[in-house]
């Protein structure tokens, strides 16, 4: 019966980000936080797994005190339990520390068979806290996985690549990072929602990791981006060929 | 005080959301033309456990508050205003007089399929001849030996083509007026209870309406509901709580109503700019929002009262008039807004139209909401 480790970040939701078209500036002050997208994929697939083989499915994230509120919210989607590893210095975290934290968690502290992350986070999509995660706990790992079955002590994979569809195996404990078609998120009813609080949550903080985390990601601006149109029409003759080519070599879009 | 919804609440709102965009706006606009009732909508409201919300899971609720209750008709009216009714009827009209006055075996065989969403509910007060005068029902009860014998004609009934239990009331003893109205559980399968004429409705057309007539219908005489002669109070005290679940309702249309006009008031072009540009819709927009602001307050006011077990029958009765008709003139507003084309079937705008204006009627008609709130303030 596998235990599961499920990793998920908690994303600013960018449905809820506007733009002040003159300054370009993004306007911030009344958006909502959500699990991001793929993660989502992250805990259904390991919740489904232990409805099929039963076993356990613990919830880890890793952010600022403030991703408290995200505990709920993935405790109602079918986890039993959560660690929520915080500090306010775990805002701007760099794909590299998120994993070093994650490990150093894990290690210790966590049994394990399977951990599932989603491929990439709804706001860097830098695709690296999983293949990074595997690096550090010494296990294999497979990206792109959009199909999941476990048989006895490995796991049958499917990775959608850009040519093909590669199947592979691997021997328990490892890790995946799957795609966003691999399932679809049940939405939680209202009891498992109401139940979600009564769930263990362990807080950790950087002091019990014995680590130090310093901010090296610095975000110094965000400007929106802006598409300009041109408004240049072309007749749909063979002549007019050589005009939208002048006019994209004019453009600087082909050189 | 405190303005934030709970954690819960909050988490709650936003499953309704992803629901409704998944399963209810892609078909809303279909099941008002066809008037026809979603099925297959109400059965996925059971399995996220949106059939008895604010009863204790021990009947098969799920153990929320009113206003988690509240939440879930706004947001799914939003989408589409039959479902928030179908639900509305089925949870505060149908349940909760079980659930306040029934023994605990009615509770068991009753409350809990309800709760469970294997039977719809339904409530049966309006007669041809009695609307808001409701104490002129000519419906009776006769007990005899262990049956009561019911006869009589209720229209306008909600739900009524797909219930399988219904609140009936009827007259046990004439003489009495008010008091001698009782109220009585009658299950579907009861002999002599048939639906009769489905009405072809303005809006909400996929909520279905229809009479419900009783010819010698028998039911068991344990299935009175409270006293005899409690009825008309009853029918009342349910009706209080009910009103708060179509303020929410109209609530979720006039908000359907605002999102429209954002949306389309910034893409329509006129002289070479956005509608949106010109002051004239900007207030249209801003009064729009600000009542709707106000109706969300009171709404949401009545129902913090209902469950922290204080009056609300004054606070019920305010949510459920000014939403009603705030819903009802932004509507309005919002086919204005759209031109022609909020004219036209197929904008959602003329739907939310049609369908407001049953919030300003039923479960007492906005006349009655100031009788019951100036009835309060005078006595
Ligand atoms: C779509 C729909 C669904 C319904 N669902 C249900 C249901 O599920 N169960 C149920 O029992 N009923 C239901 N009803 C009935 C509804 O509650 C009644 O229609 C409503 O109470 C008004 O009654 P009436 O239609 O007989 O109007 P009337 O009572 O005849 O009222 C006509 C007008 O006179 C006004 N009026 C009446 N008396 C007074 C007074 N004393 N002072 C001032 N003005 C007054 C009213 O406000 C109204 O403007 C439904 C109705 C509709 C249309």
């Amino acid at each position: 019966m596998p235990r599961i480790i499920t990793c998920y970040k908690w994303v600013k939701d960018e449905a809820d980000i506007k733009v002040d078209t003159s300054s370009r500036q993004l306007t911030l002050d009344r958006v909502g936080y959500k699990i991001s997208d793929y993660d989502r994929n992250a805990i259904e697939e390991a919740v489904r797994m232990q409805e099929q083989h039963g076993g356990s499915v613990i919830a880890v994230t890793v952010g600022p005190p403030s991703a408290k509120q995200s505990l709920k919210d993935a405790l109602s989607r079918g986890p039993e339990e959560a660690y929520f590893i915080n500090d306010p210095s775990f805002a701007e975290l760099e794909p590299a520390q998120t994993a070093a934290i994650l490990a150093a968690v894990i290690k210790g502290r966590l049994e394990y068979d399977l951990i599932i992350c989603g491929e990439g986070s709804s706001d860097l999509y830098a695709q690296q806290v999983g293949p990074r995660l595997a690096e550090l706990l010494g296990i294999p790992c497979a990206t792109y996985v959009n199909k999941l079955a476990l048989e006895g002590t490995r796991i049958n994979v499917e990775r959608k690549l850009d040519d093909g569809i590669e199947k592979i195996s691997l021997p328990l404990p490892a890790l995946v990072t799957v795609l966003p078609d691999i399932n679809t998120p049940r939405l939680p009813g209202l009891k498992q929602v109401l139940a979600a609080g009564k769930k263990p949550v362990h807080n950790i903080g950087l002091k019990d990791l014995g680590l130090t985390c310093e901010v090296t990601l610095n975000t110094t601006g965000i400007l929106a981006a802006t598409m300009e149109r041109r408004r240049l029409r072309f007749g749909a003759g063979n002549e007019d060929i050589r005009k939208v080519v002048d006019a994209l070599l004019k453009e600087g879009v082909i050189a | 005080m405190d303005f934030r919804l709970t954690e819960e609440q909050e988490l709650l709102r936003n499953s309704v959301r992803e629901f409704t965009q998944q399963y209810l706006e892609p078909i809303a606009g279909e099941i008002d033309e066809e008037g026809r009732y979603p099925a297959e909508v109400v059965a996925k409201l059971a399995e996220m456990d949106w059939m008895g919300i604010p009863y204790p899971q021990e009947y098969g609720g799920a153990g929320a508050d009113y206003l988690s209750y509240c939440i879930v008709v706004e947001e799914l009216s939003r989408a589409c205003a039959s479902t928030g009714i179908i639900l509305s009827v089925h949870t505060s009209l149908a349940s909760w007089p079980i659930f306040q006055f029934g023994t605990e075996e009615q509770k068991k065989k009753y409350l809990v399929p309800l709760c469970k969403g294997e039977k719809i509910g339904s409530f049966c007060l309006t007669e041809p001849g009695a609307g808001t005068d409701a104490a002129a029902g000519t419906t009776t009860a006769v007990l005899d030996g262990d049956e009561y014998v019911l006869n009589g004609t209720k229209h306008f009934i909600t739900n009524g083509p797909v219930a399988g239990i219904y609140i009936v009331f009827a007259m046990t003893d004439k003489s009495k007026g008010a008091k001698g109205m009782s109220a009585f559980i009658v299950p579907r399968e009861a002999p002599g209870l048939k639906v009769g004429k489905h009405e072809n409705k303005m809006g909400i057309r996929a909520s279905q309406t229809a009479e419900i007539i009783l010819k010698d219908c028998r039911i068991p005489k344990e299935n009175l509901l409270g006293q005899e002669g409690q009825g008309y109070r009853i029918a009342m005290q349910t009706l209080d709580g009910g009103r708060i679940g179509v303020a929410a309702q109209a609530l979720g249309i006039a908000q359907a109503a605002l999102d429209e006009s954002v949306k389309y008031s910034k893409e329509r072009v006129q002289f070479g700019k956005p509608i949106s540009a010109n002051q004239a819709i900007q207030w249209m927009i801003a009064n729009m929002a600000t009542d709707i602001a106000a109706a969300r307050f009171l709404t949401y006011y009545a129902a913090w009262c209902k469950d922290q077990g204080l009056p609300y029958s004054k606070e019920a009765a305010m949510a459920k008039l000014f939403a009603a008709e705030t819903a009802s003139r932004h509507t309005s507003k919002a086919v204005q807004i759209h031109g022609g084309y909020g004219y036209i079937k197929g904008y959602k705008v003329e739907r939310l139209m049609r369908d407001a204006k049953i919030t300003e009627i039923y479960e007492g008609t906005s006349e009655v909401q100031r009788m019951v709130i100036a009835g309060n303030l005078l006595r």
